[in-house]
């Protein structure tokens, strides 16, 4: 795999590490973290930084028999964890070198936005306003100029893409938020992306916005 | 947990715990790596009540600060304890200090807690796996200990020292925490990502020149 140039703000790792982002983001930051060494080494840093914490917390007393239930858990034997099923993965996902994570999560059948695109929702339970999903970008399509309504992050996951900051490749992340606007250009072979963005707007409403002006080259 | 107290603490337990003497304010004493290490091997019932004792008041203050009440902070407590049991074959001290490892562990239960994913084992075995590729930025922060990092802490400046204490300690979002400093938002971001790369930059540093000591040895 060729060098990851472009990391997760620190920021949204370190949301991440607070347990403050949504399902379908805290899959974009686990997929990234999969792939990249680099910011695994942060959420490292974190947990260092969070035991310099506790190291000089001032205690609060547990319960009067808390040492002796305690103890008395760990006579227990283990429970067998359930055996967790990964979902089928799709058969518009097979054939195509995914991530361990992304392997795992649930989604929903696809659609096609626009010729030569389709997308797949995320299939989690509704997160505030959040919106994550893949999208599939066949090979030299541009995307005409759109601006953002609120954070948005894009991981790519095969395939690559540019724009005026630069070439995103596997396991690059892209931050857009309010304000940002740009024009990505798909590189000549596919591109799939996963999608986590906090859209302020309907989410139909929003993907309609952005597809509606694809134009294939 | 849907157990019965009584049920559960049988004679053998209320014996380790007057033998250690722990259960009501005592001292504990022993470096916690060597605790853990003892549970490890000799599944130690007296290590493992030094180490409940020493850390899972701290857990439940820390868990009580991110937003917890009393009994949800005290069952977390209880629960990271018992992966600390469960998984000290898997701690490695070369990797993480004891506080480190056993932070993570608290962590991971919280945020799974939050995600109210009903998962029943999400823990990974070992959390801190070695890197399978040896980038040049992937120097084991690990073996750094967490009183390392309190030290690196201070040569923040005081803004950014809040911000990140506040981060880690309160159950804020950064508009809260901007609102509660009455500064902009962009500010508390800026601050936090300035306070987060500096911090990484000497952690790199230090288990750098540490790595090259142990290279130096070895030639
Ligand atoms: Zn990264």
């Amino acid at each position: 795999m060729t060098a990851i140039n472009h990391h997760l703000d620190e920021v949204i790792l370190l949301d991440y590490h607070r347990g403050r982002l949504n399902a379908g983001q805290s899959l974009l930051v686990e997929t990234h973290l999969e792939m990249c060494p680099h910011c695994r080494t942060s959420l490292r840093l974190f947990d260092a930084i969070g035991a310099s914490m506790l190291e000089d917390i001032v205690p609060v007393d547990m319960a009067d028999d808390a040492l002796e239930l305690a103890l008395a858990r760990i006579e227990r034997p283990e429970e067998a964890p359930e055996p967790r099923v990964a979902p089928e993965l799709p058969a518009y996902l097979k054939g195509i070198d995914l991530p361990e994570s992304v392997r795992a999560a649930a989604f929903k059948p696809r659609y096609w936005g626009a010729p030569g695109v389709w997308m797949a929702h995320l299939d989690a339970p509704k997160d505030g306003r959040g919106l994550t999903y893949l999208m599939h970008v066949k090979g030299g399509m541009q995307m005409p100029v759109h601006d953002h309504q609120g954070l948005e992050m894009t991981l790519v996951l095969t395939g690559c893409f540019s724009d005026d900051r630069g070439a995103y490749h596997p396991g690059d992340c892209v931050s857009c938020d309010e304000g940002d606007h740009h024009s990505p250009l798909i590189a000549a072979d596919d591109c799939l992306c996963l999608i986590a963005a906090n859209a302020p707007i309907a989410p139909k409403t929003l993907l309609g916005k952005l597809l509606q002006p694809f134009a294939r080259i | 947990m849907s157990f019965d107290r009584d049920d559960l603490i049988g004679s053998s337990t209320r014996m380790i715990v007057a033998e250690t003497g722990l259960s009501r304010g005592g001292r504990p004493v022993g470096v916690p790596e060597a605790l853990i290490l003892r549970i490890a091997e000799g599944r130690d019932r007296a290590a493992y009540a030094q180490l409940f004792s020493q850390y899972a008041p701290k857990l439940k203050a820390f868990m009580m600060g991110r937003g917890l009440t009393a009994i949800e902070a005290e069952d977390l407590a209880q629960d990271a304890l018992l992966n600390v049991w469960r998984k000290a074959s898997y701690f490695d001290p070369s990797k993480a200090s004891a506080t480190t490892w056993i932070y993570s562990i608290a962590r991971n239960l919280h945020i799974d807690g939050l995600r109210k994913q009903k998962r029943a084992q999400t823990l990974p075995e070992d959390l801190w796996a070695p890197e399978p590729e040896q980038a040049p930025d992937t120097h084991l922060i690990g073996v750094q200990d967490a009183k390392t990092i309190g030290v690196l802490m201070q040569t923040l400046s005081p803004e950014q020292r809040e911000v990140v204490r506040l981060s880690f300690f309160e159950d804020l979002s950064h508009g809260d925490i901007a609102q509660a400093l009455s500064i902009p938002l962009g500010t508390v971001k800026s601050r936090l990502r300035l306070a987060l790369l500096r911090l990484r930059a000497a952690f790199e540093t230090r288990a750098e020149s540490k790595s090259a000591k142990i290279e130096s040895k070895s030639v």
